[in-house]
């Protein structure tokens, strides 16, 4: 499923829109190291991180769009740089867990 | 043999530049059509060096050669130095500091995953003088 559709199936806050690519899959983290290493490319990133270094990392990962969930928003700098890097960034009320079963649900992965 | 050499200054506790020089190398990359398994692991190698600089070392130089078949980073810095790299490539052991981790950085991953993703990896370390880090990565 296209980031977009996701967007607008998942009735998610849009903070960012970018390259509308499909989500593949799905990773969950927040250790940024973790994520660089072991995030697939093309996924969902669900994070509760909230800094500009979350968006350097999400476009060295080439990650589909970030989740931030349990109400996180991206800060000013963040915001700024993702609009920068072309990157989809969402948000979720639910916490992670929820938040992949319904990225899983919605885009078959 | 010619190369593309690329150079940059990495801004030293300056978090939301941090990544920059990974960013441009990952780019160049990518536009010279290096396959894209070796543009990632280039791209992993070089930003876990490159935060390693500005979390630990206050900046540094980052200079990039490219090769046809390679890529050659040198990461050099006047930072603090490493004590025991034996126990700084030990996975999940950090100094970082707690408002380090907080941002997501300080488990343990960085030098590990620079030897995992990197062919050959050599560091070069003195206390109180400064910190070079060579990666090869062939493409």
């Amino acid at each position: 499923m296209k980031v977009s559709e996701f967007a607008q199936k998942s009735g998610y806050t849009l903070f960012c829109t970018g390259e509308d690519r499909t989500i593949e899959s799905g990773y969950c983290g927040d250790f940024l190291s973790n994520i660089i290493s072991r995030a697939p490319e093309n996924c969902c990133w669900l994070t509760v991180m909230n800094n500009v270094n979350v968006a350097a990392v999400a476009t060295l990962i080439d990650c589909a769009c970030i989740l931030l969930c349990e109400g996180t928003a991206p800060d000013a700098a963040f915001a700024a740089r993702a609009k920068q890097l072309g990157l989809w960034v969402l948000g979720a009320q639910e916490n992670v867990f929820e938040a992949a079963k319904k990225v899983a649900a919605l885009c078959s992965v | 043999m010619d190369c593309i050499r690329l150079e940059y200054d990495v801004d030293g506790e300056n978090f939301a530049s941090a990544g920059n020089a990974s960013e441009s190398v990952k780019r160049t990359l990518k536009q010279l059509g290096i396959p894209p398994a070796s543009v990632r692991r280039v791209a992993i190698a070089m930003y876990e060096g490159e935060i390693n600089m500005v979390i630990h070392a206050h900046g540094g130089k980052a200079v990039a050669e490219i090769y046809p078949d390679r890529i050659d980073i040198t990461l050099k810095d006047t930072g603090p130095g490493i004590a025991d790299i034996g126990l700084a490539m030990k996975a999940g052991w950090s100094t970082a500091s707690e408002n380090i981790r907080s941002l997501g950085f300080g488990a343990g991953m960085g030098l590990p995953n620079m030897k995992k993703y990197s062919d050959e990896m050599d560091i070069d370390s003195v206390v109180g003088v400064g910190t070079t880090v060579f990666l090869r990565i062939r493409f």
